[in-house]
């Protein structure tokens, strides 16, 4: 360990993002190997060490460290690549790789007799190559390519089992959202570069982190790009309204939707937003505050009408995604990256318990050939008894969700929470409605994660006449150990050993953010104690509807439907923008056929015809001519001719003819 | 009496009846006769207008001298006509078209 | 000779070898040509290679490489003056990538044509004709040549587009033709009125030399052409206005723009897999580099005054032809309008007048010639063996063709713009350039950037649909068994066509100063020669 510590971080953070790509590639070069998963895991566990020892601990909380490289010139402009080292961007790395590496281990089981195992390992991988390098990226380019590889990661991740219609049109949607966010975060990009001259993030910002105008700092290109910087963040961050990829990105494999698409990938707009927060002026932050605020809680609401186990989970990431967004928009974007922290753990634990169960009730459809949905939690309940393991796990990862003390996502949620009220308070009037917002999330919260657990370990199995002893067990320890480690990592001592003060926590301490506004001491005490109260509450009315059978909604509740029809957003935009573009691009196309290429054809058919007119003039008018004159000369020679027809005594009596004539000229002249 | 005038009226009258055997006649022989009385009848009118010569008798010597040149002529024609017989079978000069176009 | 006239005049050498070879050595001719392809590509790589970067070229003789000027014709025209027509050849970093791009592109077609069987004798030999053109073109320096080229260039397509074709042959070949020839032809009335507006300064005598062209102090005061001419106005407008949209108008045919690319789908659907793979990596780019070397570097005033109608032209071609090429059920000709949208950017990134911009153009041509090359390599693939390219005709081949399948999305990938793809570099920065245009105070405004990247989400939606549509789900053929048992993967030789393709692309992708470094200079001399007109 010694001699990985002596190399220097820089170094050390680019071995931990070439590794899993070396992985990647021997993958690549191996083909079709079933135990390919070997190389993946490896690769990530190496990676994961390097980051802690080598990167994490030296570069935590000193100096911040930068080294680029030239990577090409532009007219007279070069642009480099690079690593950027400081508190922020080596805790995201190791955020990552820690959360990679407990669900490569779970994959190892998961997805153990899947024929297309090796390109499972080899885009994940790939996803970790494009994740780790994006946390250090030191170039706006540089992120900017990272965020598009991830992208597209996940979008081979998505749709792993191609031949399943609903997955492909899942990873097509997702790219295709994911587009609209990469060209904001281009524009973006191109504005800074416009303005400052340079996307290299050291020159940008600088040591201190503050926003280091080269031009004009002021004026409208500002709140323009951080506008285009936060549809970047958006739409890989699913927030409201590009939020609808996401709970169809839950097609693809349970881990995969673990990692990337609940703990890292989408986190990676929060992220960006963090990296380059300095550029951010009061309307953009607004913006991103409001923004946050929806997407929160249209999600909680959407959470509440689902079904399908990891549909929750999608819109349950996408409200949690909106607390961190919030936590940004205010200002307090340290707050932000500690949710971040926090709920990479917990929501990849959710996931991978849900995988679990998910594993089991497939398992179960097999053998008594049901025809159920097997994630559906209607199909599900009681499975405490035959799950114990995973149950535990969940009610920690749902614990922590909901926020209840002394997990980790108690500190992290009421820091966010705090803030924003002490935001509000200090902006005052209709400003407050965010953080009151916000609390109400909490509660929601609490209520639909109340809602999958209940509905799932609890009350009665229902195919329980048909379960036979055993057929439902804990899954292999493949899968159970990473969800240990997980489960004890929400548990409050990983980032805090106060268990009830989120000031305490070390991550926090990483960050020094200074905000606008004045701590309100009140607010410390009492926003924890509500939600926390809330959230009991909130579990209790869950236990009363969903397990004691007191439901008090009717199955046709409009609200209900509205909320399981996740708010009618998917039918809206396939009305207007899928079937909009289509009906577009057919029209430009009648267009380009009946107008453009006619007019060509036009053009064509009207020189055709010209040719055919001239053709006639030509032949009728201008030959016409020629032929009339030889014509006549022609008819008149004809009638001539037969005076000369060799008769001597035609001559003679012509002769005679024309003396006549002549004679009668003279008489009558 | 008989005066000039007279003979010219005859003269003019042989003459026309010789033209008009020329032109209309479908026989080279009453071509030829037709000829004749052309020429007969400006014969005739030497002889008349010799009235008003009577020191050389100019016409008279002239209408002997046509009288022997319209023989030898008549000769001359016969001889064709018996020719163009033999060539073409027929003395119709309009069946005789060899140089017709 | 010199090493670019040898680059030049070698197919034309195996051409004339070819017509003389008797019929009974036609396997021949496919090594033959085979072997002076990848003697080009290694001369056009060697040159590449010893290019001195730091020279400028665009309108200095001195900055030009490998020159070679002899004088060709020289003709005493009386009262006129002495012609003076030069067979003058060099590059710069405009034309250099442009010609190894070609020797590349001319490589991978012949690979295509491996299997062609229909008289294989005027096949090649038109082929080298065409390479020999298209060499001669990017690396003409005396208009006359350059016009000489370009005409020589029409004749072998012609031909191979009307008699190696699909149905409607004939139709797409002479709509190719009469397009190209209508731009043309008006070039060459330019060509002569810059001749009798231009003066050698050596000589006293009129000149071709485009090079002189370029520079204002050779025009003769009062010409036709002359710069702030007021008095030879033609329906108002000023001569080297005119003379700029017709040489523009030319070039612009071959880019294609909307809306003079109707010849494109037409020519690149009918024409032979090979042919649409010049068409689409070499000839299109010939549009290009005409509207940077010619419209731009001779009438700079007239660039700088018009670029905000070309770029507006470069946005509506970019949605235009990504729209249109959403809509299409040919593969074949969704590809073809994807070359439209794709084109936009060039034309967008030459008009923002920056040197981002100009240098993205430049990267996305190249980055075109064979990602295009390839798509259309793959579209040939699937013809070849069930003879059918409607898109609604096939689900699910990945199942069947994994190894092409994986060609596949990597082309599409590329070309949609996937970072790590040289098209990505290209886009990026024409967007980037147009965004830089207005604090560069080059006249474009930003929403015409934004309009263009709009264009790189279009072409996620047209790509991404086709993969899911042809490649995912579960297999299901309009052919049924018979299709299954043809759709055979991928062969060897097709692979070692695609392979360097795509790695060239991800090559570029990465190390993109593989372009750039010989570019920079000439794009910063072509700025500083439009600058003072601004």
């Amino acid at each position: 360990m010694n001699g990985l510590l002596n190399i220097s971080p820089v170094y050390a953070s680019i071995l931990v993002v070439m590794l899993p790509f070396f992985g990647f590639l021997m993958q690549a070069v191996l083909g079709k190997k079933s135990n390919s998963g070997n190389i993946g895991l490896a690769t990530i566990i190496l990676s994961v060490c390097v980051s802690f020892f080598a990167v994490f601990l030296p570069v935590w909380n000193g100096a911040p460290l930068t080294e680029r490289m030239h990577w090409f010139t532009v007219g007279g402009k070069p642009f480099y690549v690079g690593v950027m080292l400081n508190n922020l961007t080596v805790l995201m790395q190791l955020i990552v790789g820690i959360i990679a590496l407990p669900v490569h281990i779970y994959s190892r089981a998961y997805m153990r007799n899947d024929p297309g195992i090796h390109r499972y390992w080899m885009f994940l991988s790939f996803f970790c190559f494009a994740m780790l390098g994006l946390t250090i990226s030191t170039s706006l380019l540089q992120l900017y390519v990272f965020w598009e590889l991830v992208g597209f990661a996940s979008y081979l991740l998505i749709g792993f089992w191609f031949t399943k219609e609903s997955a492909v049109q899942a990873n097509k949607k997702a790219f295709i959202i994911n587009r609209i966010g990469d060209i904001g975060f281009l524009i973006g990009i191109a504005l800074v570069y416009t303005h400052c001259g340079t996307v290299d993030l050291g020159e940008l910002f600088g040591p201190q982190g503050v926003f280091l105008p080269a031009v004009n700092a002021d004026g409208s290109w500002l709140t323009l790009a951080g506008l285009a910087f936060f549809l970047g963040a958006m739409a890989k961050s699913a927030q409201f309204p590009l939020h609808v990829w996401l709970p169809d990105a839950m097609e693809g494999p349970t881990s995969v939707s673990s990692l990337i698409h609940a703990a890292t990938m989408v986190a990676a707009g929060v992220f960006l937003l963090c990296t380059i927060f300095p550029l951010f002026n009061e309307t953009v932050l607004l913006t991103i505050a409001i923004i946050g605020c929806i997407t929160a809680l249209s999600a909680a609401i959407f959470a509440l009408g689902q079904y399908d186990i990891k549909k929750i989970l999608a819109f349950s990431t996408i409200s949690q995604l909106g607390f961190m967004m919030v936590g940004v928009g205010i200002g307090s974007w340290d707050t932000a990256m500690f949710h971040l922290a926090t709920h990479a753990f917990f929501k990849c634990l959710l996931f991978l318990a849900a995988g679990a169960v998910i594993h089991e009730m497939a398992h179960f459809k097999a053998t008594h050939q049901l025809d159920i949905d097997p994630q559906d939690l209607r199909n599900m309940g009681g499975l405490r008894r035959y799950l114990p393991t995973t149950f535990v796990c969940m009610t920690i990862a749902s614990l922590a969700l909901a926020g209840f003390p002394l997990t980790t996502g108690y500190l992290s949620k009421d820091s966010i929470v705090v803030q924003a009220f002490e935001w509000g308070f200090h902006l005052g009037g209709i400003y407050l409605l965010i953080p009151t917002t916000l609390a109400a999330v909490s509660l929601l919260t609490a209520f639909y994660i109340g809602r999958l657990l209940f509905k799932t370990f609890f009350g009665k199995f229902k195919f329980a006449e048909k379960l036979q002893k055993g057929e439902l067990h804990d899954a292999p320890i493949a899968m159970t150990g990473p969800m240990i480690f997980l489960a004890a990592c929400c548990l409050f001592p990983t980032c805090s050993f106060h268990p009830f003060d989120y000031h305490q926590s070390w991550l926090l301490g990483g960050f020094h953010v200074k905000t606008a506004f004045a701590a309100v001491a009140e607010m410390h005490s009492a926003v924890p104690l509500v939600l926390t109260l809330g959230a009991l509450a909130a579990w209790g009315v869950g236990w009363r509807w969903y397990v004691a059978k007191r439901y008090p909604l009717s199955k046709n509740n409009r609200w209900v439907r509205f909320a399981t029809r996740q708010g009618y957003f998917n039918e809206f935009y396939q009305l207007l923008f899928v079937k909009g573009t289509e009906q577009l691009s057919r029209g430009v196309y009648a267009f380009d056929h009946y107008v453009v290429d006619g007019l060509t054809r036009t053009f064509s058919a009207a020189t055709r015809r010209l040719s055919v007119a001239a053709h006639w003039f030509d032949r009728h008018m201008v030959d016409g001519l020629v032929n009339l004159i030889a014509g006549t000369t022609y008819y008149v020679g004809h009638l001539v001719r037969h005076v000369q027809n060799g008769q001597l005594q035609s001559y003679l009596g012509f002769a005679l003819t024309v003396v006549v004539l002549g004679i009668l000229y003279l008489i009558i002249k | 009496m008989i005066t000039l005038t007279h003979f010219l009226l005859v003269s003019a009258c042989i003459f026309c009846i010789g033209l008009y055997a020329v032109l209309a006649k479908r026989n080279a022989i009453m071509i030829l006769v037709g000829i004749e009385l052309m020429i007969n009848a400006s014969i005739l009118n030497f002889v008349a207008f010799s009235r008003y010569d009577k020191t050389n008798y100019g016409g008279q010597i002239f209408a002997l001298f046509a009288i022997v040149l319209a023989a030898a002529a008549v000769a001359v024609g016969l001889a064709i006509i018996l020719n163009v017989y033999r060539q073409f079978k027929t003395i119709n000069p309009q069946n005789i078209h060899e140089l017709k176009d | 000779m010199g090493i670019l006239s040898l680059l030049i005049f070698l197919p034309l050498f195996v051409t004339l070898l070819i017509l003389v070879l008797p019929e009974s050595a036609g396997r021949m001719y496919k090594y033959l040509a085979l072997g002076i392809t990848v003697i080009q590509l290694g001369i056009s790589l060697y040159l590449y290679q010893v290019f001195d970067v730091s020279s400028a070229g665009i309108n200095q003789v001195n900055g030009y490489q490998f020159v070679e000027q002899l004088p060709w014709i020289r003709m005493d025209l009386g009262s006129i003056g002495l012609l003076e027509i030069d067979y003058f050849v060099g590059v710069d970093g405009i034309s250099l990538p442009l010609i190894v791009l070609s020797t590349l592109v001319m490589l991978m077609a012949i690979g295509a044509s491996w299997n062609m069987t229909k008289s294989g004798k005027g096949y090649y030999a038109l082929l080298m004709l065409l390479n020999t053109a298209v060499v001669g073109i990017f690396s003409a320096l005396d208009f006359f040549l350059f016009y000489v080229f370009y005409e020589v260039m029409l004749l072998p397509l012609y031909f191979l587009i009307g008699i190696w074709g699909g149905e409607r042959r004939e139709y797409a070949a002479i709509k190719f033709f009469i397009y190209t020839l209508l731009g043309s032809v008006f070039m060459l009335l330019v060509i002569v009125g810059l001749y009798f507006s231009v003066v050698n300064p050596a000589t006293g005598a009129h000149t071709f030399n485009m090079l002189l062209m370029m520079d204002p102090g050779n025009y003769t005061p009062d010409s036709f052409f002359a710069y702030a001419n007021t008095y030879h106005n033609v329906l108002g407008l000023e001569p080297r206005l005119i003379g700029f949209i017709i040489l523009f108008f030319a070039f612009a045919i071959k880019v294609p723009i909307v809306p003079l690319h109707t010849w494109l789908p037409d020519a690149h659907v009918e024409a032979p897999t090979p042919v649409s793979i010049i068409l689409a990596g070499v000839l299109l780019k010939i549009g290009g580099y005409g509207i940077i070397r010619v419209c731009y570097s001779i009438f700079p005033d007239m660039a700088a005054l018009t670029n905000w109608w070309i770029a507006l032209i470069g946005v509506v071609s970019i949605l235009y032809g990504a729209l249109n090429a959403l809509a299409q059920k040919d593969l074949k000709r969704m590809i073809a309008y994807s070359s439209v949208s794709h084109m936009g950017f060039v034309l967008l990134g030459i008009a923002s007048l920056t040197a981002e911009g100009v240098s993205g153009a430049m990267f996305q041509m190249i980055s075109h010639g064979f990602l295009s090359a390839a798509l259309f390599f793959l579209v040939g693939v699937i013809y070849d063996r069930v003879h059918d390219r409607y898109i609604y005709n096939f689900r699910g081949l990945a199942s069947l063709m994994p190894k092409y399948t994986a060609y596949v999305a990597i082309a599409f990938f590329a070309s949609l713009g996937l970072p790590g793809f040289s098209a990505f570099i290209g886009e990026a920065f024409v967007i980037i350039g147009a965004f830089n245009a207005e604090s560069m105070a080059t006249g474009l405004p930003r929403w015409m950037a934004i309009g263009g990247s709009l264009g790189i989400l279009l072409s996620a939606a047209y790509f991404l649909w086709t993969l899911q549509r042809m490649f995912f789900g579960q297999t299901r053929l309009f052919g049924g068994q018979a299709w299954q048992s043809a759709l055979t993967d991928l062969s060897a030789r097709e692979q070692i066509v695609l392979f360097p393709a795509l790695a060239l692309a991800l090559l570029l992708g990465i190390a993109p100063s593989l372009i750039f470094n010989n570019l920079n200079s000439s794009v910063l001399q072509l700025i500083d020669l439009i600058k003072p007109f601004l």
